[in-house]
């Protein structure tokens, strides 16, 4: 018996601690004891993926900052089935604008033997079509969901493909697409978070800014797509003209390295990458930089620059030509198997002496140093444009296990040696630019998604040969156009280079029939800020016009007379209009 | 009973009396303070949490904004791209350009 308020007051507060104790061990129990097990629960009702939508993939631009590759929208369409109520009506006005047959359409909606809850009708949706479909959702039809994402778009269609390039899904492809995929692809934003029904994350999931996507890095190319247009339609009138298999022109800046154009032939429509078919896909390898050959009498400028910077020989160095030349068991003639008596270096590039600079590198240069020479010039390494797959050719050094006296004479003029037309372009743009050798780039900037500039500036590679023996070699090519190589010649511009006519390894040998033209020259002298490779492969000319004279030449010449206004370049000598 | 107890109940006390109100006045005023605070709390989570659907909004709007600029980008591009371009020339009756030279006036010559 309780007496006294006291005791009854006691008696009530140990009630409530009673009635609060299981209060508090509940808690205890939910917060601290079965912590895990709740939030697990929690996590299962509320935690799920979201992202932001998807960011673009960088730009890239010409030097004109002229759009070459973008972006446009596209969507995939779906439905919420259950939610449909006209099927009927719904089919018939959204089948055009997917594509669809109406029939197949209606089916996909109504479909009651498999209840979706939300089926994907279409993708790729784009332009008008895409537009009208969201003008639809969000006036009569709330059940059609639209999930964006994009697709690369080329506005100038197949301009510069073998440059560009694309990649797949996986980021597998050609061209500066491939190359630079890192700084091209965008980061997008997603996390696994606490979000509301609608998916979207709650205040604390933002508040955690876990989510912030970047689209990919622009990049600034060096090319030029007013140049770019002109000379892969020059190469293809010559690739029609000659009935050639294939070809390559190259523009480059030897000052700086910069590629002002680099076209191909065969190309292929980039932004169709996916329709074409096994046998058709070697047209993406890019022959620029990926596809070797060898490149015949060019490579005579470099072996002369070789022996003259080595000391080897001076500049009035003369020899006696009698029209060939043996050595390690190989017997080497001129090209027309002419012996032309005696003769100094300005005759051994004028008349493409395949004797002379033979006679040079066996008897005055040597292998260890004209292979030094060689690797100086840039073969047997990608020169590192910035292109998917360029390949590094193919040397012989007096070091490899491979290695044959007869390299030493057939290397000279440029055959039994392999190598791709930019490091051909680089290596004579070292003696353009006075034998300072540029590494040849495609990406002038790229802009970060920050929007930070990084410039990518010019990069000196190598000292290939001094001054003044590039600057000799170029007068010996200057010479060489002014007399012999006439159809390169461009009114008011003095300019300098020289021809090549290769054969073509074949198994067991060389093609008896088939040849690679080339000429590779640069202008305006003194200065040149131009250079210009062009390369036919197998020409279906009459066979005394299967040279590089007859061929390379002309196209050169025609390039570089438009290039030279186009680029506002004056001439350097008067011109009688 | 005790003596607080009947100090309390028989008025004994006035003084201590007082001092047990002002706790009472003090343990109310608190309790307002953090019904207030929880409401404010509540009303601040309320808030967030639209502020929240708001950004979210705002991020789509963006997207879409985005979408959009890059679609007249490229349509600008394909526009003035050079086969577009060269089409309307030829359209417009313009002749594709045979020998172009570079003409330099003499030094002095206007």
């Amino acid at each position: 018996m309780l007496r006294g308020p006291e005791a009854r007051l006691r008696l009530i507060t140990v009630l409530l601690i009673a009635a609060v104790l299981p209060v508090i061990w509940e808690l205890v129990r939910l917060q601290v004891l079965d912590r895990e097990r709740y939030q697990t629960k929690v996590e299962e009702l509320v935690v799920r993926p979201y992202a932001l939508a998807a960011p673009p993939v960088g730009t890239i631009r010409d030097r004109n900052h002229d759009l070459l590759v973008g972006n446009i929208p596209i969507y995939s369409v779906g439905a919420e089935i259950g939610l449909i109520t006209d099927t009927t009506m719904a089919s018939d006005e959204l089948a055009p604008l997917l594509g669809m047959d109406p029939a197949v359409l209606e089916q996909m909606l109504g479909d009651e033997e498999w209840p979706y809850v939300w089926r994907r009708l279409a993708d790729g949706i784009r332009g008008e079509a895409a537009e009208t479909v969201k003008d639809l959702k969000q006036t009569k039809w709330n059940w059609l969901t639209l999930e964006p994402t994009w697709e690369r778009f080329y506005p100038e269609g197949e301009l510069a493909a073998h440059a560009l390039g694309f990649t797949n899904k996986d980021g597998n492809g050609y061209g500066i697409e491939a190359s630079q995929y890192h700084l091209l692809q965008p980061r997008p934003a997603s996390a696994l978070g606490e979000v509301d029904v609608l998916r979207v994350p709650l205040s604390e999931e933002l508040a955690k800014g876990k989510l912030r996507a970047f689209p990919g890095s622009d990049l600034t190319l060096t090319l030029d797509r007013t140049v770019q247009a002109f000379v892969e339609g020059e190469l293809e009138k010559a690739m029609v003209e000659y009935g050639a298999s294939g070809g390559t022109i190259i523009v480059m800046n030897p000052k700086t390295g910069a590629i002002l154009a680099s076209a191909s032939y065969p190309d292929y429509n980039p932004s169709l990458f996916s329709h074409y078919d096994a046998s058709e896909q070697r047209r993406f390898v890019d022959p620029a930089v990926s596809v070797v050959y060898e490149p015949g009498s060019v490579f005579k400028v470099l072996t002369i620059a070789a022996a003259i910077d080595s000391g080897s020989i001076t500049r009035d160095w003369s020899y006696m030509d009698n029209g060939l030349i043996e050595y390690g068991g190989v017997t080497v003639y001129n090209f027309d198997r002419s012996s032309r008596g005696h003769q100094n270096l300005q005759g051994v590039v004028d008349h493409s002496l395949n004797v002379g600079v033979a006679t040079l590198a066996t008897q005055f240069i040597g292998p260890e140093t004209f292979a030094d020479y060689i690797l100086r010039f840039g073969f047997g390494r990608p020169t590192n444009v910035g292109l998917f797959g360029e390949a590094a050719g193919l040397v012989h050094l007096p070091t490899d296990l491979a290695w044959a006296d007869s390299f030493l004479v057939t290397n000279p003029f440029g055959q039994g040696i392999a190598v791709t037309p930019m490091q051909m372009a680089t290596a004579l743009a070292s003696l353009a630019n006075h034998g300072t050798m540029m590494k040849p780039r495609l990406v002038v900037e790229r802009v970060t998604p920050e929007g930070e500039v990084v410039p990518v500036p010019p990069k000196v590679v190598d000292q290939t040969v001094s001054a003044e023996t590039a600057d000799f070699v170029v007068g010996l090519m200057e010479h060489a156009v002014n007399n012999t190589i006439v159809q390169a010649q461009v009114p008011g511009y003095r300019v300098a280079g020289k021809t090549g006519t290769a054969q073509i390894p074949i198994a067991g040998g060389y093609d008896p029939v088939d040849v690679i033209t080339s000429f590779v020259g640069f202008g305006p002298l003194p200065d040149p800020e131009v250079l210009i490779l062009v390369k036919i492969d197998r020409p279906q000319v009459e066979r005394n016009l299967r040279w590089g004279t007859q061929t390379a030449a002309p196209v050169f010449s025609t390039v570089a007379e438009r290039l030279f206004v186009l680029l506002g370049i004056p001439p350097t000598e008067p011109v009688d209009l | 009973m005790s003596v607080q107890w009947q100090q309390s109940t028989h008025g004994v006390q006035r003084r201590r009396q007082q001092v047990n109100r002002m706790t009472v006045i003090t343990f109310a005023a608190i309790t307002v303070l953090a019904a207030g605070l929880a409401l404010s709390y509540l009303a601040l989570v309320a808030s967030s949490a639209h502020l929240t659907g708001d950004i979210w909004k705002l991020h789509n709007e963006m997207a879409d904004i985005q979408r959009e600029s890059s679609r007249i980008q490229t349509e600008i591009a394909r526009l003035s791209s050079i086969p577009v371009l060269q089409e309307r020339s030829v359209k417009l009756g313009y002749q594709p350009a045979g020998s172009i030279e570079y003409l330099q006036s003499e030094v002095g010559v206007p």
